[in-house]
């Protein structure tokens, strides 16, 4: 299947930039977790990088990069109270319409069909664009995952934008 | 995304990533992924189109429960324009 380039196109805007070419994470093998339960008896958590956040009660992200925090949303957020910080991609339909980039209406209607058990309590936004790989690795990537254990989450849902 | 949903992973909740950047992807390799070819700002659909976004997001359930090699991506059959790939033509101008 044929697809966009992101790779050759983020080191030829790193190149254009005066910066050294950006070297993507290479990995050969992932971690694994089997899932074994009940998809009806999950809690489920929605993670997205589009950086939402609600408006007058959190920070924006920085639009830029390198914004370490994440923000957390609960399950019933009124929408409308969503806004976007982020300046690398175009959100114009994300901002009319927030379940492009972070379907947390159509997670809720999942839920009240039963497909899954349950949306966690707490959902989680951040802003993309980190390229301080160590401090995502050793700060941002261990926070959310404590954060998921406290609120008892069995399966995570991941939206990169 | 991908260092997140590995460690994640590490720490026993399995995870399943929704990804529009293929080769970003295919790199980094989080456990269990689904590809759906759209403009970025579109990975769960399309605005309004509710039953679509609730299409991919059933697909990506499915790959949760299928997927048994770490690092496998599903790709997902949806096109953004049927029969047209102008938006990519445009993306890589």
């Amino acid at each position: 299947m044929p697809s966009v380039k992101y790779i050759e196109l983020t080191r030829a805007a790193f190149s254009s930039q005066g910066f050294p070419p950006y070297e993507w994470v290479v990995n050969k093998t992932a971690p694994f977790t089997p899932f074994e339960k009940n998809l009806k008896e999950c809690r489920v958590s929605l993670l997205s990088s589009g950086g939402l956040y609600i408006r007058g009660k959190q920070e924006p992200f920085d639009p830029n990069k390198n914004d370490l925090t994440f923000r957390e949303i609960p399950k019933d957020i009124d929408v409308g109270e969503l806004a976007i910080s982020h300046n690398n991609y175009d959100h114009a339909d994300a901002d009319s319409d927030v379940n492009c980039v972070f379907p947390i209406e159509r997670f809720r209607e999942l839920e009240k069909e039963g497909h899954i058990g349950e949306l966690s309590p707490v959902n989680y936004t951040i802003m993309g664009r980190i390229f301080r790989l160590t401090a995502l690795k050793n700060e941002l990537a261990p926070q959310i995952l404590s954060r998921l254990k406290v609120n008892h989450v069995d399966v995570f849902f991941l939206v990169p934008v | 995304m991908g260092l997140i949903a590995r460690t994640v992973e590490e720490g026993g909740i399995p995870t399943l990533s929704v990804s529009s950047a293929r080769d970003i992807t295919e790199s980094v390799k989080p456990p269990r992924s689904v590809f759906i070819n759209f403009p970025l700002g579109h990975t769960t659909g399309k605005p309004f189109d509710r039953d679509l976004q609730i299409k991919i997001i059933k697909d990506a359930f499915d790959a949760l429960k299928s997927i048994k090699e770490p690092g496998t991506i599903v790709d997902l059959p949806y096109q953004w324009q049927d029969g047209d790939d102008s938006w990519e033509r445009e993306v890589c101008a």
